[in-house]
Parts: structure tokens; sequence; C-alpha cells
């Protein structure tokens, strides 16, 4: 029994692993654009206009987690999404 | 030789106690008892650091002191404090826990009659000694006194051989049992004086291999200020020692023991006052790749942190390098003392797990992120801190992928022919051989193999070796059908074995040891059809 619960877990954990997503809020967003700084990927750009960070799309990602990390304001996080 | 075995019992605190008994050779408990008795009176604030499970604090608690006890294992202090509880001192005992680079952000100078640590210091790196030693003289009183009980390297020829000779038995079984060691003390007593103490010997034990010192606050000392000249210089050198650790590095890239760079302070080339810090982990490839990318092209400060020898991108990502260690590294390497500016630059891969707001907040450093590849930093610096996009882009190219796959080929070839020798050796080289040029194709052709992941690129590899294989067999081999059967089970679950585990050598795919349930139970099943198989054919 303990296997089974034990090789549920691990296949659960690969599939959040696989669904993990950008969930980001502009609305929090102050322009300090750390995570245009940090995230080795490129999906962030900055957007001096609006001085915002604009997230260029979900492609690529990692989930490293460096930008939710580096976030001051807890705009970014990291959410397990389906579509 | 005691410290040899703390981190091993570091694991279980409750046997913690009984162990150092034993490893001290049963010196240490009653030098704690006289260290309670000669140099503790009532109402004395004292300060432990490094309590571990409160021995020591308990005994001074018992003397009528007031005792503030700090650890950095949360599982040590949870086990003082019940002894504490038990003994009904809970009240003259105060525990924190902090590190001990923290020690001045939570006392006042001057607070402490006595400041006492029992095999802490033999834990610490050299530069943490220092910043602890100078924090001591801080923090006690002008007459209070430091009292240091620890394992030391013995002065004179024979005592260090017998030492040493002692010693290596027992630096083999730990690493061994934890791949961890300790570095037991070399001329303390010269260190402590240059902190500002006037340090003696009380006590010597064991062949001068443990020993007490005690020593009282100079009045007036300053703390030591680091001088650019006493910085050591890392210069890019090709020699017999690099070559070596190459090859150590290419074998040995999966698991540790990793080659590790001292941390503390550097410099590259002839930096100044306003030259830029640079701050990396201690794993010595990265420090040495560094070096190679900067000498002769930059003047600069480099500080390396505890990164528990890994690289920054894993260590941070694995939780082992984070924005305390980088804090500390800030602290005890004295970097403030030799630059005139405030301006950090980390790099940018440790940003998964180095918090930069908190730096920022506790030390008033400016954080800035380098850019990912060494070999850009020049161009960064001379850009005046400015990334192009090039630079800020992590890539998976040719030469990156052939590297990895070498050491994941040379890593694995190793235990399969080590097994192969043992219980198959008929069939040892060709099972090499064919890891070999599936590990290189796979390293070469991964980008353009279809899948998320790389367990579903490992099924990719899977189908285009079985088709290889079954279309030889058709066209020209035309291979027995238990034979055929045998190879295709064991090429097919050596192409998903080696694409799953390549995910974690990946940059650009996520996640690492993710796969290895899943390659447990394909090797189970397919064990199991290999044996089916037998039986039906």
């Amino acid at each position: 029994m303990a296997v089974k619960e034990f090789l549920i877990e691990e296949w659960g954990n690969l599939r959040e692993l696989r669904y993990l997503q950008i969930d980001y809020n502009p609305a929090r967003c102050i322009g300090c654009w750390q995570c245009y700084e940090v995230c080795p990927i490129g999906l962030w750009a900055p957007d001096f206009e609006h001085r915002v960070a604009k997230f260029t799309g979900p492609k690529g990602c990692v989930a490293c987690r460096a930008c939710v990390l580096q976030c001051p304001e807890e705009a970014i996080h990291l959410r397990v999404q389906k579509n | 030789m005691a410290t040899v075995f703390m981190k091993w019992l570091e694991t279980s605190p409750g046997d913690y106690d009984r162990g150092i008994q034993l490893l001290t050779w049963g010196r240490l408990q009653p030098l704690k008892e006289r260290i309670a008795a000669n140099f503790i009176q009532p109402e004395m604030q004292v300060l432990e650091i490094g309590c571990g499970t409160g021995t020591l604090s308990l005994l001074m608690a018992r003397r009528g002191a007031h005792v503030t006890a700090i650890d950095a294992s949360v599982g040590m202090l949870a086990e003082a404090e019940r002894k504490a509880a038990d003994a009904g001192l809970s009240e003259a005992i105060t525990f924190h826990n902090l590190d001990v680079t923290e020690l001045s952000d939570h006392f006042e100078p001057g607070r402490f009659d006595v400041v006492v640590s029992t095999l802490a210091f033999s834990e610490f790196p050299p530069e943490v000694r220092r910043f602890a030693l100078n924090e001591a003289a801080q923090l006690l009183n002008p007459d209070g006194r430091l009292l240091i009980a620890d394992e030391m390297v013995p002065a004179g020829f024979w005592a260090k051989l017998l030492f040493w000779l002692v010693r290596l038995p027992l630096v083999i079984v730990t690493w061994l049992l934890t791949r961890t060691t300790t570095t037991p003390l070399r001329d303390f007593l010269q260190t402590v004086a240059q902190c500002g103490f006037v340090p003696a010997v009380s006590e010597s034990h064991l062949g001068g291999s443990l020993q007490l010192i005690t020593a009282r606050p100079v009045a007036g000392a300053e703390p030591a200020q680091k001088l650019w000249q006493a910085v050591p210089r890392l210069r890019h050198r090709v020699t017999l020692k690099t070559l070596l650790l190459d090859v150590w590095s290419y074998t040995n890239r999966i698991s540790p023991p990793y080659a590790k760079q001292a941390t503390g302070l550097y410099r590259i080339g002839h930096p100044t006052p306003k030259s830029p810090v640079l701050l990396t982990g201690n794993y010595e490839l990265t420090v040495r790749r560094l070096v190679r990318q900067l000498d002769g092209n930059v003047d600069c400060w480099l500080v390396v942190a505890n990164s528990r020898g890994i690289n920054v991108w894993c260590a941070a990502g694995g939780g082992h390098f984070s924005a305390e260690d980088v804090i500390s590294a800030l602290k005890t390497s004295g970097v403030a003392d030799v630059v005139t500016h405030h301006a950090l630059i980390l790099p940018q891969l440790c940003a998964n797990g180095v918090d930069g707001w908190k730096i920022r907040r506790e030390t008033g450093w400016g954080v800035h992120w380098g850019p990912v590849r060494a070999a850009d930093i020049p161009a960064y610096l001379a850009a005046g801190r400015k990334k192009s996009l090039d630079m800020r882009h992590v890539a998976f190219p040719l030469k990156d992928r052939f590297e990895m796959a070498t050491a994941m080929n040379v890593f694995y070839g190793i235990i399969l022919a080590v097994v192969g020798v043992i219980f198959w050796r008929s069939h040892t080289l060709a099972v090499l051989a064919a890891m070999t040029v599936l590990g290189y194709v796979y390293g070469i052709f991964q980008p353009w193999l279809p899948g998320r992941d790389g367990l579903e690129k490992g099924i990719g590899l899977s189908a285009a070796t079985l088709l290889g294989l079954w279309i030889w067999s058709w066209q020209w081999a035309n291979l027995p059908p238990v034979t055929l059967f045998n190879w295709s089970l064991g090429l097919g679950v050596l192409a998903f074995f080696i694409g799953a585990e390549f995910q974690g050598m990946n940059p650009l795919l996520r996640g690492e040891q993710a796969n290895w349930t899943i390659e447990g139970v394909v090797g189970l099943a397919t064990l199991a059809l290999y044996g089916a198989g037998q039986l039906w054919m």
C-alpha cells in the first residue's frame, strides 16, 4: 500500500512540474524589472512607457522560480494550470 | 578528532552527547565541568557560541549564570531546550537560533562577562573564525573573558604525525558516511591574538589535539581591518593539479564530492577600492572558469561564498545557497574594508534561490545580476553593468551538450562496468559501447527530439533506436527472435534511461531528479518482460 501511495505522489509531483505556469498580476507591478533581470529564458520584458514588466508568454519556462523570488510585490506566482 | 564525527552526529541530537563523550576519549565532559567550575560565577552574563545540545549551558546555568546560547542547528536547539526544561533551568538560559555572523545584530557591545565555545570554531571557515573573534571582542566587557575549547593541530613533529595517523582513517570513514569533513584549527592562538585578545593555553589534552584557550580582550583594540595587500590573488594557470581537477570534474559531475574553493575574499588582477565586487559559489570549477575569463581582462574583487561546493544554479534551486550565505560572506570576507562602494554583482543564475531584496535590506549593498556566462563579464563591466539580451539567456550549445554527455557516460559507465564485470562479463563491453554511442547521439540531437521533458525525449530516442535495430536486423543481420527480443529490451530501456537522466543536465528542461521513480518502474517492468520472454521462448 505504501508503495502505491508513494508512486501516486511521485506521479503527482511529475504532473505538477509539467503544468506549473506563471501567474502574473500586472496591477501589482511597480516596475523594478527584477524579473527581467533574472529570467534565464527571456520571458519578461520592460514596458518603459507604463513602467511595468510585460510577461511575453509561457513558452520555454523552466519553472526555476527566479522571477517569483525576486518580485518584491508578490505579483508573480507559479501555479499548476491546465489549458 | 571529535569534530570529524560531529557533522554525522549532528543529524541525531539524541546521540550527540554520548558520541562526543566517546570521540574525545571522555575528555570533553570533565573539561566542560571545569570550565563551569573555574570560570563561571553566579549572576555572570555568559554567551555560548554553538551550544549544541546545551550540556555546557546547563552546567553554567547551575552555577547561577545567565546564559545566552546560540546554535545554527534547529534540531540541536530543540534538544537543548528539552534538556533545560527537564532540569528546570529554562529561566536561566535563553536559546537563539542564530548564525555566528548575526551576533552583533542581536546583542549590544560589552554585554557579556564570558564568551565560551566548545568544538564550534573548528567548524567555521577561517574568515568566519576571525569574524566571530572580532565580534566576541566587541561583545565582551573590558574585564570579560573568552574561553574556547577545540580541536587543534598539535605543535611538534611527532605529535603532528601521531595526530594525522589517528585522524586520517577517521576522516575517510566520516567522509564515506556523510561526505563531509572538518578542519582542526591551526595556529589558532595567533589568530586569537590578531583579533584583539591576549590568549593563553589553559589546558591541553590528547597530545595537544584538544585544548582550552582562555583570552582577555586588549583594551581599546579595534577590529582588524582587511588590508588589500593581504587578499590572495587568483590567477589563471594550467598545471598538473588543474588538469587532474578537470578529469575529476568530468567524471564526477553528477555526485559529490566536488572540489571546493576556500571561501573568502580574493582579488583578480590589481583591483582598487573602486573596482567591482563579484560574488560566486565555492564550486572549484566555477571559480576556475571565472578566473580564466577574468584574469588579464578585468581588475576586480571576488567573494567566494559557501554554496556547499555546488554550482550556483543547482545550489540555489536546491536550497543550498541563499541570501543568508551571501550576507554571511559579505560580512566575514571583509570586502567592505577594501572597497569604497557598495555595489555587489551576483551571478544571474543564483536568482532562483538568493533573495536579492533581503540582501539589499539587511546589508545596504546594491544587488546587480550579472550575466549568465562568465565569458560575458568583461563586456558587461565595460558597458557599465549593462547586459545585452544575449548575456541574459541560458543556452545549451553543442559544446555544453557534449560535455554533459561525457560526464554522464563516464559516471554511469563506471557503475555499469563494475556491475557488468561482476555479474555479466561477456556483455559488459557491448553495453558500454551502446551507452557511449547513445549518450553522444542523444547529446547531439536532443534539441530536435520531440517532447517537453527527458521522459518524452527518452521515449523518442528509444523508438528511434528500436527502429534502427529492427531495420538492421530485417535487412542485413537477420537476428534470431530471442536475440532480437533481448536486444530490443536492453537498447530500448538504455535509450529511455539516457533521455530521463539527461533531463537534470539540461538547463532548458524543468526540474531535476524528478524521473527516478519512473526509471525504477520502467527498469522493473523491463526485468519482468525479460524474464517472461526467456520462459516463453
